[in-house]
């Protein structure tokens, strides 16, 4: 197995964490967009652009309710992409497996 | 896959730039650090819950001890036990605040419908039944000592072994089960000793849970 193996899509710093920290909530629960910007430290633009791939991917789902200030965005991990990160997990744990330790 | 994979024909660098090991780091770390700000019950909170255990149990306990004929627990050490389940109780609500903030979903209306159920079955269970025995003529044996302390108890620990069942959460159960016995065990150790007994089944009920939970394998992406 070699390094291409792992998905494009999740293999970039910002959307692991992105996927890492949605995973880690139960099955079919979302969070707001204001609390993954928090947990992540990161800025809305740079949050925006990534989830933007993720839900091209169709690993996340993103639902906006209310209007004005009373808006808020909620975020979701799909089927498809806690699967893909699974799939992910599994092909970064085959290709550790292969590599020496580190000193 | 065998474990005699040829590691020489690995890319050297990941797509992206993203070391493997530095992927696997950041992946570990980023699930561990997301259940622990998600946690409804760090372990932390259970020391705390402990405490005010041992201190509101002991209190009645040592406030009642020796009574002939029981009267009860005095007033300033009701006064402080009250104190103590407001404080656990802020706490408590504090940490889910917390921990559910900006967090939607199935799973935590479910977790709020057991609250409920938990609370309802707390404040309203021991009361009635305290003042039908009152009602009958019963004892401050009974009505003061044997049913506030077993009653509670066995109530909410029933209420908690459902739902512990209904989600096959079985350390759960085994901690809902261990409440409900420390509750059948004070209703017949007499009205002072009732005390000592359901606080000490409590206490390891709720320290013995935290303690196993923390060690309870989660489901980590990496198991790293």
């Amino acid at each position: 197995m070699t390094a291409d193996a792992l998905d494009p899509v999740i293999h970039a710093p910002v959307r692991l964490r992105i996927l890492a920290t949605l995973a880690a909530l139960p099955d079919g629960s979302s969070l707001s967009f204001t609390r993954l910007q928090d947990m992540l430290e990161l800025t809305p633009g740079n949050l925006i652009t990534h989830l933007r791939k993720l839900e091209d991917a169709g690993y996340v789902t993103s639902q906006k309710t209310g209007n004005g200030v009373a808006s808020r965005t909620a975020v979701a991990l799909t089927h498809r992409g806690r699967a893909a990160l699974d799939t992910y997990a599994e092909a970064l744990r085959d290709l550790l497996d292969g590599l020496p330790a580190v000193q | 896959m065998n474990g005699t994979r040829d590691t020489s024909k690995m890319a050297p660098a990941d797509p992206g730039g993203l070391d493997r090991r530095e992927a696997a780091r950041l992946l570990a770390e980023t699930e561990r650090e997301a259940r622990r700000q998600f946690n409804l019950s760090p372990q932390w909170i259970n020391v705390v819950m402990g405490a005010v255990i041992l201190v509101a149990y002991g209190s009645l306990w040592l406030s009642t001890r020796g009574q002939h004929p029981y009267t009860g627990p005095s007033l300033g050490v009701v006064a402080l036990v009250y104190a103590a389940v407001a404080v656990a109780f802020a706490v408590a609500v504090k940490v889910y605040r917390r921990a559910t903030a900006g967090v939607s979903g199935p799973a935590l209306l479910q977790q709020q419908a057991e609250g409920v159920a938990i609370l309802v079955s707390f404040v309203l269970g021991s009361p009635v039944l305290q003042g039908a025995a009152r009602h009958y003529g019963a004892s401050d044996g009974i009505v003061y000592g044997v049913i506030p302390a077993a009653a509670p108890l066995i109530i909410v620990g029933t209420t908690a072994l459902g739902i512990a069942a209904s989600k096959a959460d079985w350390l759960q159960f085994g901690a809902a089960l261990a409440v409900v016995i420390a509750g059948v065990v004070a209703a017949f150790v007499g009205p002072s000793g009732a005390w000592l007994a359901a606080g000490i089944g409590l206490f390891i009920a709720v320290v013995g849970y935290g303690a196993v939970d923390a060690r309870r394998p989660r489901r980590v992406t990496l198991g790293a």
